[in-house]
């Protein structure tokens, strides 16, 4: 019964205030937050094009990072978005470790294959494989963990001027691919 | 589709994530990770507290309480002896408490202060080593 009650009161509190309770050591909290947001940092780091595993791995050491600063979370942006950008700086600190370094790979032969849009659909991660690797970096930084382009320079130790030109291509490459107006999409494609 | 909706429109498609079927497998996950390192924590805190302890239960036993007759008033003079017979109180029990952990033989007490805060200020160095050692894998 007070499980309930408390597990009641858990999913009715805003992040702000789990957070401000997790900062103060409160796990349960914490954990409320993790199960409310562990499936976008999880996504966010599959599409960056990490194993599901390895995504897993990075999410959890994300997250018990995030435990550990908690107090540094003032509410300023969301949540999720706080901590989708520590699991992001934490895939690249990984992937540095283990010396597949992405700056060192050819865009054009790193570049992946799209599945065939048999359905008639075009999804988000279907349509980022169709990137390369540093291009899907770098396009889910920007616009799913939210860095800017020059703290994505500086976290995948790039030159400014190629993180900007690697979001400009994949933007390219995935608006001709989700777009309805598509050079690809000679079909209806619905996006999800 | 001009950039200006396009953009909008990535943001939100990166955004919407949908709920995995595991979610709950995986913040049980969290929580438990969570629990194991505070009772590290926990555990080698009180470890290290107990240690610190005995280490200052055997010294301060250790210590002579030398309060002469002719330095001392009378009142100084009584305080003095009940400290040293407690102190000989507390000795004899802590002696034969380590000597029930088989720490009798422990030659904590014959080494000097000087010794024992280089030995922790060694072992503190190796952990901040350690600490180093462990931040600049993750950098």
């Amino acid at each position: 019964m007070a499980q309930s009650l408390l597990a009641k009161s858990l999913k009715d509190r805003h992040d702000v205030e789990l957070a401000a309770l997790a900062a103060a050591g409160g796990r349960r909290e914490f954990g409320e937050l993790a199960r409310r947001h562990g499936s976008a940092v999880r996504g966010l780091l599959r599409r960056m094009g990490a194993q599901p595993s390895e995504a897993d791995d990075v999410a959890q050491d994300a997250f018990l990072q995030a435990f550990e600063k908690c107090a540094e979370f003032r509410g300023e942006g969301t949540f999720a978005a706080w901590v989708k950008r520590i699991a992001a700086r934490l895939y690249l600190k990984r992937k540095a470790r283990n010396a597949r370094y992405v700056a060192e790979l050819e865009p054009e032969q790193a570049e992946g294959v799209a599945a065939p849009d048999t359905a008639g659909h075009v999804d988000l991660d279907e349509a980022l494989k169709s990137l390369s690797e540093v291009e899907r970096l770098c396009v889910s930084l920007c616009h799913g963990a939210g860095l800017s382009h020059p703290e994505i320079a500086s976290a995948m130790n790039l030159p400014l001027g190629t993180v900007k030109s690697h979001v400009k291509r994949g933007l390219d490459k995935l608006r001709a691919r989700l777009s309805p107006d598509g050079e690809r999409s000679g079909r209806a494609a619905h996006v999800f | 589709m001009s950039s200006d909706e396009f953009d909008p429109m990535i943001e939100r498609l990166f955004a919407r994530s949908p709920q995995m079927a595991d979610a709950p497998l995986f913040a049980a996950g969290v929580e438990a990770k969570l629990q194991s390192s505070s009772r590290v924590r926990t555990v080698a805190l009180t470890v290290a507290g107990l240690i610190g302890g005995v280490i200052a239960v055997r010294e301060s036993t250790n210590v002579s309480f030398t309060l002469s007759d002719a330095q001392a008033p009378v009142a100084g003079r009584a305080i003095g002896q009940g400290i040293q017979s407690a102190s000989l109180n507390v000795q004899e029990a802590v002696g034969s408490g380590l000597a029930q952990f088989g720490l009798a033989d422990l030659s904590l007490g014959s080494m000097g202060g000087m010794q024992l805060f280089w030995l922790a200020a060694g072992a503190l160095i190796a952990l901040a080593a350690a600490g180093v050692m462990k931040l600049s894998q993750e950098v």
